[in-house]
């Protein structure tokens, strides 16, 4: 009972992340800001999932799948982001480095 | 089944429509953004369909497409970066 009440209390924390998450996404202005709120989503959600995952279900073999997916995602996240952002300061700037920019 | 976890999945599909509205009409730098968030929260749905039907073939799936996630990813940002 104490583990279906924990896992829930955790899995309705992962959805309210991804909720403000996709409201960022939707509302901020420009793609530079829009990226701000994908970190939520990529980074917290999953480990509230594989928190959710482990209390509810306990260490085997399926979970600790699940717990890679996861983790693959909160590593992937940031360089994903990061190269993200280069490229569409690129395809503004022609360079991604303050000053380096070419003349037009 | 697990009541819990089939519910978070549905909440979490329901929370990709904002995502899909930018997609749709957004640029295509905004676009990309939207797409790396439908990525992340699609492999989240996975992992928790998966959990809620026990089903030990689909488990497979959320790490599949966490690691094609990355590959894909890096892929398409640097096509946007050269070539759209």
């Amino acid at each position: 009972m104490a583990r279906d009440v924990c896992a829930d209390v955790l899995l309705g924390l992962a959805v309210a992340v991804v909720f403000g998450a996709s409201l960022g996404v939707l509302l901020m202005r420009d793609a530079y800001q829009k990226l701000h709120f994908v970190t939520p989503a990529a980074l917290f959600a999953p480990v509230l999932v594989a928190l959710a995952v482990l209390v509810q279900m306990g260490l085997y073999e399926n979970t600790g799948e699940t717990c890679l997916a996861l983790l693959f995602m909160v590593i992937a996240g940031p360089y994903l982001s990061h190269a993200t952002m280069r490229a569409i300061r690129v395809r503004e700037k022609g360079d991604w480095r303050p000053g380096k920019e070419p003349e037009r | 089944m697990v009541l819990g976890f089939t519910a978070a999945a549905i909440a979490m599909l329901v929370c990709l429509i904002p995502a899909g509205l930018v997609v749709a009409r957004g640029d295509l730098a905004d676009a990309v953004v939207a797409y790396e968030f439908i990525t992340a929260v699609v492999v989240m749905v996975l992992a928790l369909l998966a959990q809620a039907f026990q089903r030990s073939s689909l488990f497979e799936l959320p790490v599949l497409l966490a690691l094609l996630m990355f590959g894909g990813g890096l892929v398409f940002v640097r096509a946007v970066e050269r070539w759209l």
